[in-house]
């Protein structure tokens, strides 16, 4: 399902190209550079301050053995079997209720939006002052009820507690996704259905949902890239003394063999293995949305 | 004759400035109290070295070593900074530091007089690569009101860590009966050995690692049984949970919300602004006897400075009596030099409290261990531990999980 205006025709082409050229030279001299020299560094041992010595694939062949990956590689799993259904299901649900004809719809949507546009080390601080044990309103309301504290961020809760942050943290820039979604289906569609006599639930079933399908892919797609590279919330609500973290995930834990234990070349290989992680899914979802669409 | 003199005085105005072109940088951590301190050394060693001006940058701990990793890796370090003793074998084995061995070779009279176990830290197979700076051994300092107020005695020398836990439960105090605790006995940060566990470990004739660093030891003979017992006190909430600490800053007894805490002398320059009044005692005796930790802060040289000589020279001066002695009236550390140490620049200085004490200490102290993969190991080790402290783990879980993992760190 191709959606009209989507696909730019005859002269807008030259347009689209000559608008998209300064990113793609940007990306090109940036991200791709940044990308050959860190496939390059996986291939061998560096401490930032010695020559790096080569050593093949070892930095790969060590990794299913090293429990720290392993352990990151499963929380990072956890967290996005959570955050990506919940940040899709939600934000699609809000588009729709927010793209009815509603008081104080723009009020809404900016107070959806508000956590996009904040800077997660500030919301970061104010969400462990709420998960705080002792002090923390969550708790307040807990023993207010007469129950013991829970300890939010502490090791049996804190990936959820994380995950809790992240979705409500992307559930607004998914909502302006799905909002394009919704503002691109023809009006006349709904019109038609409402003249057959069908009913809100089955005209979401059968209309919105089906026409939403691209962005339902497109959004799966962002959500499952930005579970697999969570650190901003990780790091800022998990971090305990002396640089670990109760909820490595993936980037937390490439972070610290290269920052804090001087293994670039480990690290390098860990961001490799993680960027092909996100390349297979995406291609995943690239094949599903094409047998569904 | 009057145009020559003006000449000479120009002619050295200008050799003057040429000399003074040698700048260095001096980093290390500390609290502002301790900035002060180094100021004035700096300026006394610019008094007889003119042609070397020396400026000081200061960060908190955490902050400091990201600083230095990040300007290390990035080859604009600092050309002196400050070292801790148990990283010191590992920033040393990425080629990070100069060899001082050269200059105390041509200048063997450096080291007179300096203590030989602080300087033994910085001994390594192939010389010297920094000295020690000073040195901290951990004593128990106390709000000496807040055991008035409960009819309690002085800690003194006679005290066990029994002695230490009944006070304890003596001095934590839920004053206003609503529940939640005012004033806790012990006020100390458990996360890392040196303040409070290190110690007990050693009291209950437990060992932290083997003396090749190749072993830990955490997990054998005594040492479950101390982790017990510091367990035991944050159970029942007689010292302060890391949260707790987090909110009132970084020490309880200085927060005024603990009536003990576990410290090295470099808590003294803070302390002294305090409005009540403190002492220090050793720290209480374990089972198999008294023990304390010691470790020694040190000073390096970039080995990528343009200035190693210069660098040297203030290191060396550091070292000196002299230098000792400035650090020591400033009140925050212990002098590494012997004369310093046992003179009255430290035992005289402006802060009233036992100085002599944390000097005996050395006595009973166990250096503070210092192996290559500390950090990493510290890591493994002190991430179960503190959920121990928190409640979310058992004793035997922790154990398990630093006997499976804590040798992984090490070479």
């Amino acid at each position: 399902m191709s959606v009209a205006g989507f696909s730019p025709k005859g002269g807008e082409r030259v347009w689209a190209a000559a608008l998209i050229f300064p990113t793609m030279v940007g990306l090109a001299l940036g991200a791709l550079g940044s990308i050959v020299a860190t496939i390059g560094l996986s291939f061998f041992d560096w401490d930032l301050f010695t020559t790096p010595e080569l050593v093949g694939l070892e930095n790969y062949t060590d990794l299913p053995g090293d429990r720290r990956f392993m352990r990151a590689l499963t929380n990072t799993l956890i967290f996005s079997a959570i955050y990506v259904p919940g940040t899709v299901i939600l934000s699609m649900l809000i588009a729709v209720l927010l793209n009815r004809q509603i008081h104080g719809k723009s009020v809404f949507r900016l107070i959806y939006f508000l956590p996009v546009v904040s800077s997660p080390t500030a919301v970061g601080l104010v969400w462990s002052w709420i998960y705080s044990k002792d002090q923390g309103v969550l708790n307040a309301m807990v023993t207010g009820l007469g129950m013991e504290p829970v300890h939010w961020l502490g090791r049996d809760l804190a990936l959820y507690s994380v995950v809790v942050v992240n979705i409500w943290g992307a559930i607004g820039e998914g909502m302006i996704i799905f909002l394009a979604g919704l503002q691109a289906i023809p009006k006349d569609v709904y019109e038609a259905a409402m003249l057959d006599g069908a009913d809100r639930v089955r005209t979401f079933l059968r209309i919105t949902m089906p026409l939403l399908i691209p962005s339902i892919f497109f959004q799966s797609i962002l959500s499952t890239i930005n579970a697999f590279q969570a650190f901003d919330y990780v790091y800022i609500l998990t971090q305990t003394q002396g640089g670990g973290s109760t909820v490595p995930t993936l980037v937390f834990n490439l972070y610290r063999e290269g920052f804090n234990n001087f293994r670039m070349g480990n690290a390098a290989a860990q961001a490799v293995v993680l960027a092909a992680m996100i390349m297979v899914l995406t291609l995943i979802y690239n094949r599903m949305q094409k047998k569904w669409g | 004759m009057k145009r020559h003199l003006i000449t000479a005085s120009a002619l050295a105005l200008v050799a003057g400035a040429a000399q003074a072109q040698v700048e260095l940088k001096y980093m290390m951590w500390g609290d502002p109290p301790e900035i002060a301190v180094w100021e004035q050394l700096v300026s006394d060693f610019q008094e007889t070295h003119p042609d070397i001006s020396i400026s000081v940058e200061v960060a908190d701990w955490d902050s400091y070593w990201n600083k230095l990793r990040v300007t290390t890796a990035g080859g604009d370090a600092p050309d002196i900074f400050a070292m801790d003793a148990p990283v010191y074998p590992d920033w040393q084995s990425r080629g990070t530091l100069l060899n001082l061995q050269p200059y105390i070779d041509a200048d063997p009279g450096a080291l007179d007089g300096v203590y030989e176990g602080p300087l033994s830290s910085y001994a390594l197979e192939d010389g010297y690569y920094g000295m020690p700076r000073d040195f901290q051994t951990i004593v128990l300092y106390y709000n000496t009101a807040m055991f008035d107020e409960a009819g309690l005695d002085y800690p003194d020398d006679s005290w066990t860590l029994d002695d230490l836990r009944a006070a304890a439960e003596a001095l934590t105090i839920d004053k206003d009966g609503d529940g939640t605790i005012d004033q806790w006995g012990i006020g100390t940060e458990a996360w890392d050995m040196e303040p409070f566990w290190g110690p007990v470990v050693y009291g209950y004739g437990g060992d932290i690692i083997s003396e090749d660093g190749s072993t830990t030891l955490l997990t054998e003979g005594a040492a479950p049984e101390a982790f017990a017992y510091v367990q035991g006190l944050f159970d029942d909430g007689l010292i302060m949970s890391e949260e707790d600490l987090d909110s009132y800053g970084w020490d309880g007894l200085y927060a005024g919300v603990a009536a003990m805490a576990f410290s090295g002398h470099w808590v003294v320059p803070a302390y002294s602004e305090l409005d009540f009044d403190w002492a220090v005692a050793p720290f209480p005796a374990g089972p198999e006897g008294r023990a304390t930790l010691v470790n020694s802060a040190g000073i390096v040289a970039s080995s990528s400075t343009e200035y190693p000589d210069e660098a040297w020279e203030f290191i060396s001066y550091v070292i000196s009596e002299e230098g000792q002695s400035t650090l020591a009236q400033l009140g925050f550390a212990i002098p590494v030099n012997e004369a310093a140490a046992t003179g009255p620049a430290y035992l005289e200085q402006p802060v009233e409290a036992d100085h002599q004490l944390f000097v005996d200490a050395l006595d009973y102290a166990h250096t503070k261990p210092s192996f290559l993969g500390y950090e990493e190991w510290s890591e493994i080790v002190g991430e179960p531990l503190s959920m121990v402290w928190r409640g979310e783990m058992s004793l035997d879980d922790a154990m398990s999980e630093i006997g499976d993992y804590a040798d992984d760190a090490l070479n």
